[in-house]
């Protein structure tokens, strides 16, 4: 017993702490994922949420799977920069874990976030921001240029004019300059604009926004003769495809963006973050809204 | 091959290095953690298939209260439907009547599941509707795929899979998803009759209610599908649609009722359907193979199992193995003290093959103690006799007499005498030492016998005669050397001394079997058997100065060199003579080279 009673006290020691332990482990793990609710600040860059009653019920799918609240904040004047970077630095100091935004400004929000003393990760939705921990919208780029293309297949001569009347939504730009230099490269002649001329509108419109879109396909009933290629998938813009009164849309699931944005927030807090790939978008004509594919992009299922 | 070889060489090393406790320690520590290894596999093992059955029961009792709510639900919307037509349609003539105010009552009683209800000519015209009005500019009803299904298969009420109402005007919820439930019906109209199509549109709450709130087991979920496949309800459709989750709905449409394991996506699950009646809907529950499988849990907990037992096992070998090794450590302890020389006591204790051992191994220490005393005695024994012997061929009285018997005949003129004398003297001496041998030629003994007598007589003038003879046969025998002249030595001064001049003193060796037999015989006083026995003995009777001490060392010598089955044998009686006989061994020359190399 003298020769091995050392190494049986350690053996012994041994067995009993992973005994302990293995006793232990699994009631740490409960402990671990049990963990409390994540706190998710959702900025908007309108003076209500109306327009993102998609986005929010995907939102609220991916809240209610992963574990976290959401807090809707809207601004009292649309795309006000200052108030939403104020909304920011309130909502990061006053403990949210992250933020979602639709960027009035993404280099405001950007530089207010940079300000910050502890900075949350912010997820943006619409359009990128650099510094962001992702953005869940689709290539603006690639959007501006699969329209030009729809319009291109309908073309029959005439000018193209280039709404833009979207405020100061960042996302825009890219789209119609995408646009701009598809039609271009096409050798149709392409103008930009900040409205509809009332005397003599011409006989093609893009938008690229969908308050833009609705407002242009509003103002088509007064003058007609225009073909209409907007972005949107609001229930007014679809009711408006559906009527005939814009010729294609480039749509895609908000659903799907508010899912993502708030898993990507969440992945982003608990470090299992990855890159988000742009958004898939379908460009979609009247005659082709009630295919199946395309009801469920653009009507959301509610009961 | 080399590798195992090398593992189980070294293996076999440590083992032989190890203490018997910690053999017994390990082995029944490695045994009993292979058994309850072996057991918690086989537990795991049972308790995850015992598991998976009584989810799959579960999943098969929840899915078949899911449907007999659907049926349910389905047969309200059959009888809603069955009313309309056999009730409102059957009965009204619309050329006298609508359908409208009896639409109207049947829609409020049942608003909550119900969309609109509605009815179309056979060329898809508005008959009548409600609560929805009037139709889209452009929409054409014809076209849909429930009219049709409706005008194709009169005879049954039709379910469409979940699709959005395109033809209402709804100025409230333009878009609303719904199950169209179409009828083929017959139209009256002023005694005619005519074809229609009867359209209940159902919400998808009443679909959603039965599906929604079913859960199997932990992450389970229930799903409604079409025949074919097509997702009806799902409680995340909306992230199917929007490409962002995928459901195995296609393969579902294939299986039969029951249950049946897949792997979809990297996860294995169970899937249980369970085909709604009349409408070929399948309701399929899934149930996430981590909800009953023991793939973590189940093992951790076996780990902790197994620890522990592993743990308390050590501890028991430990304890136990000590009990059962201490005793024969013990007595290891003991034969390694007795190895060194040291004086140790072997314990008798622990259980009966020790306690054995024990007793053996003590008896065997005790007879090797007794053996080396009594091979210490012997060898202190032969030394003596040894040592007396050689002392005994140098008496000082013999060796004075002799030179001065030599002195006497020197002076006297016997020169010729002298020279013999001190010839055999020197013979006698020489063949006493012979070269430090204890073993010498039986022609030797004798010479060395006839040189004494030679020197005796001539002391003794010749009172006695001496004849020294070795028969045929044993002419070329070893014997143990110095063993005849004490025998002369007792036979002269005991037998001889006061006799007259007729004394005769015979030496006769000769072969018996395997024995040497040295007859030494005189015609002298002789003496009683008592005292002849007493002679080797040494016990009982009275002895005179010196005599016996002579014939007894050569008894001893010879007892010592061969065995007690050798020595000296004496036949006596008073005034008849004695015959001493010496019984060896018959050595020949190898025998006795041998002899000679054992004793040394």
């Amino acid at each position: 017993m003298k020769k091995t009673g050392l190494p049986a006290i350690a053996v012994l020691s041994l067995l009993g702490l992973l005994a302990v332990l293995t006793l232990l482990a699994p009631q740490l793990l409960r402990e671990r994922e049990d963990g409390r609710l994540l706190a998710l600040s959702v900025l908007l860059r309108d003076t209500d949420s109306s327009g993102w009653n998609a986005a929010r019920q995907g939102m609220e799918q991916a809240a209610d799977e992963l574990g976290a609240e959401l807090r809707w904040l809207t601004l009292t004047v649309p795309n006000d920069t200052r108030e939403q970077e104020e909304l920011l630095r309130r909502e990061a100091e006053g403990g949210a874990d992250a933020v979602i935004a639709v960027p009035a400004d993404p280099e405001a929000l950007r530089s207010a976030l940079d300000r910050l003393a502890a900075p949350c990760p912010v997820v943006t939705l619409e359009c990128a921001m650099e510094g962001s921990a992702g953005t869940a919208a689709p290539d603006n780029g690639e959007v501006g240029r699969r329209l030009a293309e729809a319009l291109l297949e309908d073309w029959s001569g005439g000018d193209v004019l280039l709404l833009d009347n979207s405020g100061d939504c960042p996302e825009t730009a890219p789209r119609l300059e995408a646009a701009l230099e598809a039609l271009t490269a096409a050798g149709v002649p392409a103008v930009r604009g900040t409205a509809l001329p009332e005397d003599a509108p011409p006989a093609w419109v893009m938008t690229f926004e969908d308050g833009a879109t609705r407002r242009a396909a509003a103002g088509k009933e007064g003058a007609e003769g225009f073909a209409l290629y907007g972005v949107g998938a609001s229930t007014a813009v679809t009711a408006q495809l559906e009527r005939g009164a814009i010729a294609a849309v480039a749509a895609w699931s908000d659903y799907a963006a508010g899912y993502l944005a708030v898993r990507q927030a969440v992945q982003a807090l608990r470090e299992r973050s990855r890159p988000l790939d742009p958004l898939p978008f379908s460009i979609v004509r009247g005659e082709d809204i009630y295919a199946p594919e395309n009801q469920k992009l653009l009507f959301p299922v509610t009961s | 091959m080399t590798f195992f070889r090398s593992l189980a060489a070294q293996w076999a090393q440590r083992y032989r290095k190890m203490s018997i406790q910690m053999v017994l320690s390990l082995s029944f520590t490695a045994a009993a953690a292979v058994g309850i290894l072996l057991m918690g596999v086989s537990f795991i093992w049972r308790f995850s298939a015992v598991n998976e059955q009584i989810v799959a029961e579960n999943s098969q009792k929840i899915l078949a209260q899911a449907n007999l709510n659907l049926d349910s639900y389905l047969r309200r919307m059959m009888r809603i439907a069955d009313t309309v037509y056999y009730r409102v349609i059957k009965n009204t003539d619309l050329a006298q009547g609508s359908y409208t105010e009896a639409l109207g009552l049947l829609y409020e009683e049942n608003r909550d599941d119900l969309v609109s209800l509605s009815v179309f000519d056979s060329r898809g015209g508005l008959v009548s509707s409600v609560p929805l009005a009037g139709l889209k500019a452009g929409a054409d009803p014809a076209e849909s795929e429930w009219f049709q299904a409706a005008s194709q298969n009169m005879e049954n009420l039709h379910f469409s899979t979940p699709h959005v109402q395109n033809i209402f005007e709804d100025p409230e919820t333009p878009y609303r998803w719904v199950v169209s439930l179409s009828h083929h019906v017959e139209l009256t109209r002023d005694g005619v009759t005519e074809a229609g199509v009867l359209l209940v549109d159902m919400g998808f709450s009443g679909i959603e209610q039965v599906c929604r709130d079913v859960t199997l087991g932990r992450g389970g979920y229930l799903y409604l599908i079409d025949g074919d496949g097509e997702l009806i309800y799902h409680p995340r459709q909306q992230l199917i649609y929007a490409g962002l989750l995928e459901e195995n709905n296609q393969t579902a449409a294939g299986y039969r009722d029951g249950s049946h394991n897949e792997r979809f996506q990297g996860q294995s699950r169970q899937v249980t359907v369970k085909t709604v009646g009349y409408t070929g809907w399948k309701l399929v529950g899934v149930a996430p193979a981590d909800s009953w499988d023991t793939s973590v849990q189940l093992p951790v907990f076996g780990c902790f199992l197994l620890c522990f037992a592993i743990f308390l096992m050590a501890f028991l070998n430990i304890l136990i193995s000590a009990r059962i090794s201490d005793p024969i450590r013990r007595l290891d302890q003991a034969v390694k003290a007795l190895d060194r020389g040291e004086a140790a006591e072997i314990e008798v204790g622990g259980c009966y093959e020790l306690q054995h051992l024990s007793r053996s191994v003590r008896s065997m220490v005790s007879t090797m103690r007794h053996l080396m005393d009594d091979i210490i005695r012997q060898e202190e024994q032969k030394r003596r006799s040894e040592l007396e012997v050689l002392q005994s061929q140098i008496n000082p009285h013999f060796l004075y007499n002799t030179l001065d018997s030599v002195i006497w005949m020197t002076e006297s003129g016997q020169q010729q005498e002298a020279i013999q004398m001190v010839t055999s003297l020197a013979r006698f001496f020489r063949i006493s030492l012979s070269r430090g041998k204890n073993i010498i030629p039986l022609s030797d003994e004798l010479e060395h016998a006839r040189h004494y007598m030679n020197i005796q007589q001539i002391r003794y003038k010749n009172q006695f005669g001496t004849r020294i003879e070795a028969r045929e046969g044993a002419e070329g025998l070893y014997t143990l050397k110095l063993i005849v002249q004490p025998i002369l030595e007792n036979a002269i001064y005991h037998g001889m001394a006061g006799g007259e001049d007729d004394g005769l003193i015979s030496v006769t060796a000769y072969r018996e079997g395997e024995d040497l037999v040295i007859d030494v015989e005189d015609n002298g006083l002789g003496m009683r058997p008592e005292t002849a026995a007493s002679l080797l003995s040494g016990e009982g009777e009275v002895q005179t100065s010196g005599s016996g001490t002579g014939v007894r060392n050569v008894h001893q010598r010879i007892r010592l060199a061969f065995g007690q089955s050798y020595g000296l044998t004496i036949f006596s009686e008073p005034d008849e003579g004695t015959l001493v006989r010496i019984r060896l061994p018959a050595l020949t020359e190898g025998e006795a080279a041998r002899f000679r190399q054992g004793e040394e």
